[in-house]
């Protein structure tokens, strides 16, 4: 409080940053703060992608999340809606990505009701980025670190539109698909592969699509010791297009999963 | 030397400045029906009813500034409120108890701090289990609750007879039934707060217009101020698929209801 009026932060991160949320706060100020090697093992999802289909952009995620060489949880969501429009893949360190999230649908909510329109795509994703940048201090410690995959429906553009980001908070764009997680360098020529002898990921349909991300995250689990199957839990997908986020249904996911699997 | 003597003429002196300049805002009329909550206004260029959070809404009379003053600090609380513990947990009666009311009493007796001049009106859409709630907050940080319906406008006479005219809350009636009686209630504040005072009658014409109660009466004086403005009603609506339940009506569900004033 301020001149005995009230006291409005420009927005949501200095509204966090004045009340010392741990969010915004580099871990050097945290009391118990120090280098990796305290015994804290932070909790991680493992793999998550994104790919273009004919009419917007899905994402799929197997349900592990690990700590070491332990499976923590084996029905973890880790594609998650920041709005109505815009979903988040995350990979690594959970307990950061999950403040993220929370963070994003507040601040973009909070954004729309102050001034009266939604947050641009250029705003949410420059808000990403500094969230993500923000958590390089823990990252250098050795816990904390995650890296997201945004995607979204472009209204203008009539298109989905996939973006992922390094450690660092930098920004990248990918025309046709992105993946990230323990799995995800293991299947990352798979992509290409299907992009040169089949078609586009923005060519296929919703159903070609969604089974060749199947079958990518079927090859990072064989690869990646972190990556879990389908065998217990089946895995998590989400579609984006112009009527905004949809689930994929565990009966469409269990015809497709069986599919594959019939393949010898 | 200061006594409590000039403190209380202070005081007084303040209670009269942000009287006379609430005294001719458009009146708000807040009603429960059976699909949520409205709030009713009528208002000329600047949108005058918000939403706050997932279940709450705000419009006021008063200074524009002090408007948004009070409309963004409380976005800002409840959301901040709604990200470190729950959104379930935002609710008015903390957020206008504990945040906004202790702020605008402070600055409404600080001398050396010019006051809100500003009458709020927050509506809450309960979650389950727990009741709809309309609260009404004062520029000198009192704050009252209500059930079913409530009313803001620039003198105490005009919400009065808003009141009058609301009757018994009904929230069983329909969203159009609702809305019908906001508007007329809404004229009725409006014409009893534009009525000149201490019986000086030298607007002949306003005044025959504004003395009579007849429906007929009420539609012209209605007319005559959509020539320059317009009605807006927010609502929030029982829980449906989307997490937001605010929503501002579009005109053509405003079309029913004016055409009964035509």
């Amino acid at each position: 409080m301020s001149n005995g009026r009230f006291e409005i932060a420009g927005d949501f991160w200095s509204l966090l940053e004045q009340s010392g949320h741990p969010l915004t706060r580099p871990p050097s100020a945290h009391p118990a703060g120090g280098s990796a090697g305290h015994g804290l093992v932070d909790t991680h999802g493992t793999t998550v992608i994104a790919v273009k289909f004919d009419r917007g952009v899905l994402n799929v995620g197997d349900r592990r999340a690990t700590a070491n060489f332990a499976v923590m949880y084996d029905r973890a969501e880790k594609v998650l809606s920041v709005d109505d429009y815009t979903l988040l893949a995350i990979s690594g360190s959970f307990a950061r990505a999950m403040d993220v999230v929370r963070y994003l649908r507040t601040a973009f909510k909070l954004f729309e009701r102050t001034y009266l329109q939604p947050m641009s795509l250029d705003g949410k994703l420059a808000e990403l980025a500094r969230a993500v940048r923000e958590g390089i201090p823990e990252v250098l410690q050795g816990i904390g670190g995650f890296i997201p995959i945004l995607t979204t429906f472009d209204k203008a553009a009539a298109e989905g539109r996939i973006f992922f980001y390094d450690g660092m908070g930098a920004r990248f764009e990918s025309t046709e698909f992105g993946a990230a997680g323990s799995g995800s360098l293991q299947i990352r020529g798979v992509f290409d592969y299907i992009v040169k002898t089949k078609k586009p990921f923005h060519q296929m349909t919703r159903e070609e699509a969604l089974k060749e991300a199947l079958y990518l995250l079927d090859i990072a689990a064989d690869l990646d010791a972190a990556t879990g199957g389908w065998s217990k839990v089946l895995p998590l997908a989400k579609t984006i297009t112009k009527d905004g986020i949809e689930d994929v249904s565990d009966d469409e996911l269990r015809e497709l999963v069986r599919e594959i699997e019939r393949k010898p | 030397m200061y006594t409590p003597f000039d403190f209380n003429e202070a005081i007084g002196h303040r209670k009269e400045y942000i009287e006379e300049r609430l005294r001719e805002g458009s009146p708000v009329v807040g009603l429960a029906y059976d699909g949520g909550m409205m709030l009713l206004t009528v208002r000329r260029t600047q949108r005058k009813i918000y939403e706050i959070y997932d279940r709450q809404m705000f419009s006021a009379i008063g200074n524009q500034s002090d408007i948004e003053q009070v409309r963004l600090a409380a976005i800002q609380r409840a959301h901040k409120e709604g990200f470190d513990r729950s959104p379930d947990d935002v609710t008015l009666h903390r957020l206008v108890g504990f945040e906004l009311s202790p702020a605008i009493k402070r600055a409404f007796g600080d001398q050396l701090t010019s006051p809100f001049v500003i009458k709020s009106l927050f509506a809450e859409i309960g979650a389950p289990g727990r009741e709809d709630v309309f609260l009404v907050l004062n520029f000198d940080g009192e704050f009252r609750q209500l059930a079913g319906a409530a009313a803001i406008a620039g003198t105490q006479v005009a919400e009065d007879r808003m009141m009058e005219r609301i009757g018994e809350p009904s929230p069983a009636r329909s969203r159009d039934a609702a809305m019908r009686l906001a508007l007329s209630a809404w004229i009725v504040g409006a014409r009893e707060a534009l009525r000149p005072r201490g019986g000086h009658k030298d607007e002949d014409d306003l005044d025959m217009l504004l003395s009579s109660d007849s429906a007929v009466d009420e539609s012209a004086f209605l007319r005559d101020e959509l020539k320059t403005a317009s009605v807006e009603v927010g609502v929030l609506e029982r829980p449906g698929g989307r997490e937001s339940r605010f929503r501002l009506l579009a005109p053509a569900e405003l079309d029913p209801m004016l055409a009964d004033h035509a």
